[in-house]
């Protein structure tokens, strides 16, 4: 039996450098950064105090005011990202059959700063007197019931929490609903909401956070020998992913071809990844093989600015496409925007989107000090126009879970 | 405190929790057929009440709370039961 063909007929995006496609899009060509000192939480007891903070985004431009007040913040880039998507892909919802529409969204945290907030209230107060919306605006599905909701979509909803592969690994399994039939349309993406006190403290505990407090849109530096750590940033992304003859029957704009996609797991460790990129290696393998396609011209690299993720990316990359390897630009625009964890793997979808649309790719910024063991093309400090005809995107999340989609031009 | 001070305070809670204008919110008001309250979205309510006169109301009476005065009576005998601090 041949799979259906599932193509990309919206972007909805909320980033630390670009609210909306256009705006996020330009920041990425253009190689600016959305690192700034953060002002989410009191930072001053912590050793790191950077991050990409989402600025000038006002959730009620995107959702009813009263919506806006009663959910997460994870949930405010959720729809807001669902809304954007839904409207630049065309769709009239009101003639089309709600239940063959699912939404499927990745996030590795869910509603945690309300969660937090409701924690300190609760023991403060006692925990006799908690708030009853304290369970469904923290939960993680919230994000996926609550676009469900607004927006009357009865499919498949599901969240998916596979920490910085989420949004990821709900691209790839909504590409499989559509194409076993269970749904025609999914919304797809991720979302994180992870700039909060707790949470910062907790990875700036396990040592993992850049400490160059003092140039912060420098500090995130894949693939450069003085890198320190990753960045967290918060954001989301959303596209509308649709069976791909229906899209063509309705006029639809079609933005890319979702050609293929295979996850796995290292078996490895909680935060570190197989140092051979062997585990890697074998999920981009597969999601080749998924795909069909025979040439890669752009990877969408994971690339947290981790020295042991770089070199095991490096080295999984080697591996699958032997002495093309070199040829491949690789870029990691985590370097602009931060490390959104579960949301990364859905921006950085959108990003492999425009850049096959727009025939460009954006570059890895701060790669002033090539690291010996990171010999590739990196596309470092300045993007390239260059005509795509299949483009990769790697997400791993701590646990070794790995998810790899393949996106081509439409055709 | 007076009865009158306990509508006034809480007619003000319900009306910004519901987000509707304070014109609509009066003793009589009924909170499921006049604003269109459901059951969780008075548990909400009750627990913006308990916070903002800083008690606990007892789950047994919240299930027999219909109206805004409702709210303002039992208010009245679960504040005279409270010691003043």
């Amino acid at each position: 039996m041949t799979k259906k063909r599932v193509v990309v007929t919206g972007l909805g995006v909320v980033a630390s450098n670009g609210v909306g496609v256009d705006a996020f899009w330009r920041a990425n060509k253009e190689g600016r950064s959305g690192i700034t000192p953060l002002d989410a939480f009191d930072t001053q007891d912590f050793a790191s105090r950077i991050g990409g903070q989402v600025r000038g985004f006002d959730p009620a431009q995107f959702m009813p005011e009263d919506t806006a007040r009663r959910v997460d913040r994870f949930v405010h880039f959720g729809l807001a990202c669902a809304a954007m998507a839904l409207e630049a892909s065309g769709l009239d919802l009101a003639a089309e059959d709600p239940d063959r529409i699912g939404v499927i969204v990745g996030s590795g945290l869910g509603g945690l700063l309300y969660h937090e907030e409701q924690m300190v209230a609760a023991f403060d107060r006692g925990t006799n007197r908690m708030n009853p919306a304290a369970v469904p605006r923290a939960t993680p599905n919230a994000v996926a019931s609550q676009i469900a909701i607004r927006h009357g979509l009865r499919g498949p909803n599901l969240v998916i929490s596979t920490a910085c592969a989420s949004g990821a690994h709900a691209i790839g399994e909504a590409l499989r609903k559509i194409q076993c039939g269970d749904a025609e349309v999914c919304l797809a993406g991720g979302v994180e909401a992870p700039l909060t006190q707790f949470n910062y403290g907790a990875y700036c505990a396990l040592r993992v956070l850049s400490k160059r407090n003092a140039d912060p849109a420098g500090a995130s530096r894949p693939f450069d020998r003085e890198r320190d750590g990753f960045v967290m940033s918060e954001g989301g992304a959303m596209l509308v992913l649709e069976e791909r003859d229906r899209a063509l029957r309705r006029g639809a704009p079609i933005l890319a071809e979702l050609a293929g996609y295979a996850s796995n797991s290292g078996a490895h460790h909680m935060v570190m990844p197989d140092p051979s990129g062997a585990d890697a290696a074998r999920a981009m393998t597969a999601a080749l093989r998924d795909s069909g396609v025979r040439q890669v011209d752009y990877i969408s690299a994971h690339a947290t600015s981790t020295r042991s993720n770089d070199i095991a990316e490096t080295r999984a990359i080697k591996a699958v496409f032997g002495p093309d390897a070199g040829r491949i630009p690789v870029s990691a625009t985590k370097s602009m925007i931060g490390h959104t964890l579960g949301a990364a793997g859905a921006i950085e979808a959108v990003v492999c989107v425009q850049a096959i649309a727009d025939d460009f790719i954006p570059p890895t910024i701060n790669l002033d000090h090539p690291d010996a063991d990171c010999d590739l093309d990196y596309v470092a400090r300045q993007g390239r126009p260059a005509k795509i005809r299949a483009a990769m995107s790697n997400s791993f999340g701590f646990g070794n879970c790995n998810a790899v989609l393949v996106f081509s031009p439409a055709l | 405190m007076s009865q009158a001070t306990i509508l006034q305070k809480v007619r003000e809670i319900v009306a910004l929790k519901l987000n509707v204008e304070p014109g609509r919110v009066q003793a009589e008001t009924r909170l499921a057929e006049d604003l269109g309250v459901d059951s969780f979205g008075a548990l909400e309510l009750m627990f913006e009440i308990e916070e903002a006169f800083e008690l606990k109301i007892a789950d047994d009476d919240i299930e027999h709370i219909r109206s805004v005065n409702d709210i303002v009576q039992h208010l009245a005998t679960w504040l005279a039961k409270v010691p003043a601090t």
